[in-house]
């Protein structure tokens, strides 16, 4: 076991719950999201936001629609469908949990 | 000055260098294998190749047109290793899921071949072996029992050997084993190849493969049972050489018949039996060939076995033997076949011989002392003539008459391809009865045109005898039709046909 490899399994976790949490906003189009994981250093590379797109649209969390861009290639903008919306507020509660019971745990030490 | 190429990324048209394009060629490739196994992958890389020709924009000013490598660089670098766009713990997971899903994918690919490099013969049951998971020793020993009770193992061989492809590249012997085929079972597979050749020997490897002593002993048993097999195949080859001689030599006599030498040859019955005079050629042609191929394949497959001779060309010596016997087979099939429908339809034409008042009929075969008048089990012998054939034994049959009188009809039959043929045939058979007060005398041979062929031609004798009459053969007893020796007196008691003295009475 190593720290990239613990790193890199908590992140993933979280990163899903915090690409629903983006979309839960507003639609956004991929290298929107990328920047805000960028900010909350979330994400290391921009490979890795890919597949997770692809397989939370391929679960009907996602959805999307194509948008013209005025510079650049045509946009997708992914929303979330209420199916993604159960999701999220599922995790939502799930996270609190466990941002709850780290803390107690933590705190204890 | 850099050579440049253009490009269209999802749309948008790009001036890029070409070092620079190659470089973003690789990376989609790589990116495009590593994500083989991933859901929506194409969609992957679309969205992928979105951000690239967007980042790529972002680079782009009035005063700068062209991608340069230094752009692709820093986009890649921004993008991550194709490796890291799966996360680490779900890349282990996904590696363990593609295994599976190749294994089972390419298990439902996995296909017979013959394995060439452990075979025997021509590799059928190493390759069926490898593709049921199972020692090689069962699949032989299957085959073996399969020949040896039926004679079934061997076409069956014959035939997978024929339909069966040979192992003939790395993929090839992977389908073989089941085995995903990528990079690394490739390698390995290459790997044992060239290990085995660097052994010298394949079968040595394949040994060591399997090195110990079980499977050893196995081996050597086999070994052994495989010798004994070689020369049993041998054996049965020589055999068989003898008649094939005698029947290649063919002016040779050795059917007994009476004519002057006592025996004709084979090709002369031939001419006796055959439908069309050029089936006899066509026949003993295929005939040929057939016990040719025969015996040159028992004799050389058993020399192969008993001296563990590994050989193309014997071995496509050996396929090219079976053809040939098989088609020998099948040209004697289809004069066989011809001459059969020939034997198709029987009739039968009946005469009155005559009606005679008497309270004892005697039979006087003449002449006498030759040959009997025979039931339906003894075997006659043929005369030849030029021009007829004379065959020995008629049939007697022995009835109860409706009226006092002793009534004596005489049946001619034979066989044809239509009822009018055998009838024809029927009416050209001639055999000589004569009565002399209460005396029948009776020719105890018949004969037919030569032209007429053997056709099953056959002389019978009704004798319907009135109560209280008796039939005396004056030296010889009757058998009766289709009537074993030991049953006579038993059907003589419930029919009362005949008598064993040779006296009958009718009551």
């Amino acid at each position: 076991m190593n720290i990239e490899n613990t790193q890199a399994q908590m992140r993933k976790g979280i990163l899903e719950y915090c690409i629903l949490s983006i979309l839960k906003q507003r639609e956004a189009y991929p290298s929107e999201i990328l920047e805000t994981l960028k900010k909350a250093r979330l994400i290391v590379v921009e490979g890795t936001l890919y597949p997770l797109l692809t397989r939370l649209k391929n679960s009907e969390f996602l959805t999307y629609r194509w948008e013209e861009s005025p510079s650049g290639p045509p946009r997708k903008y992914f929303t979330l469908t209420e199916k993604g919306k159960s999701f999220l507020k599922e995790l939502d509660d799930t996270w609190a949990e466990l941002n709850n019971a780290v803390k107690t745990i933590t705190k204890l030490n | 000055m850099k050579k440049t190429v253009s490009v269209n990324i999802r749309g948008l048209n790009f001036i890029i260098e070409e070092d620079a394009y190659e470089l973003l060629q690789d990376y989609l490739d790589r990116l495009n294998e590593s994500l083989r196994n991933e859901k929506g992958n194409r969609e992957i890389i679309e969205d992928v190749e979105l951000r690239i020709a967007e980042l790529c924009t972002f680079n782009l000013t009035n005063n700068k047109t062209v991608v340069e490598l230094l752009d692709i660089q820093e986009i890649i670098a921004k993008l991550g290793d194709p490796s890291q766009y799966i996360e680490s713990d779900e890349q282990e997971t996904s590696e363990g899921r593609e295994k599976e899903s190749n294994e089972t994918k390419d298990s439902g690919e996995k296909r017979l071949f013959r394995d060439a490099d452990n075979a025997v013969i021509a590799g059928v049951c190493a390759g069926i072996a490898s593709f049921f998971k199972i020692d090689v020793v069962i699949i032989r020993a299957i085959f073996v029992v399969l020949f040896l009770f039926g004679g079934f193992g061997f076409p069956l061989y014959i035939i997978l050997w024929i339909i069966v492809p040979k192992t003939r590249s790395t993929i090839d012997r992977l389908r073989m084993k089941g085995r995903p085929i990528n990079v690394d079972t490739v390698r390995e597979e290459v790997e044992m190849a060239a290990a085995n050749i660097n052994k010298g020997s394949k079968r040595f490897a394949q040994q060591v493969s399997n090195d110990d002593h079980y499977s050893r002993s196995v081996r050597k048993g086999f070994r052994v049972l495989l010798t004994i097999f070689g020369s049993f195949l041998i054996f049965v080859g020589i055999l068989m050489l003898i008649p094939f001689l005698i029947f290649l030599i063919g002016g040779f006599e050795f059917i007994p018949v009476q004519n002057e030498s006592g025996f004709i040859s084979f090709p002369e019955f031939g001419k006796l039996v055959l439908a069309h005079s050029s089936d006899y050629s066509l026949m003993a042609t295929g005939a040929l060939m057939l016990g040719f191929s025969v015996i040159i394949f028992l004799i050389l497959w058993g020399s192969l076995l008993v001296f563990n001779i590994r050989n193309k060309w014997a071995k496509l010596t050996l396929l090219l033997l079976f053809l040939t016997g098989l088609s020998g087979g099948i040209m004697s099939a289809i004069s066989g076949v011809r001459t059969g429908k020939d034997f198709m339809r029987g009739a039968e034409e009946a005469v009155h011989v005559a009606s005679i008042e008497t309270d004892e009929l005697t039979l006087l075969p003449s002449p006498s002392g030759n040959n009997s008048l025979r039931s339906g089990l003894d075997l006659s012998l043929m005369e030849i003539g030029s021009e007829d054939i004379q065959l020995t034994g008629i049939h007697i049959k022995y009835l109860p008459s409706p009226d006092s009188l002793f009534h004596i009809h005489k049946q001619f039959s034979a066989r044809g391809k239509s009822s009018e043929a055998a009838r024809a045939r029927a009416l050209n058979i001639s055999h000589d009865t004569e009565i002399s007060g209460d005396t029948l005398h009776i020719l105890s041979s018949y004969s037919f045109p030569k032209t007429d062929k053997l056709r099953d031609q056959e002389v019978e004798l009704t004798i319907q005898i009135p109560k209280g009459g008796t039939v005396r053969l004056k030296d010889r007893i009757i058998s009766l039709d289709g009537i074993l020796p030991s049953e006579i007196e038993e059907k003589l008691e419930q029919e009362g046909y005949l008598r064993g003295n040779g006296k009958y009475r009718h009551d």
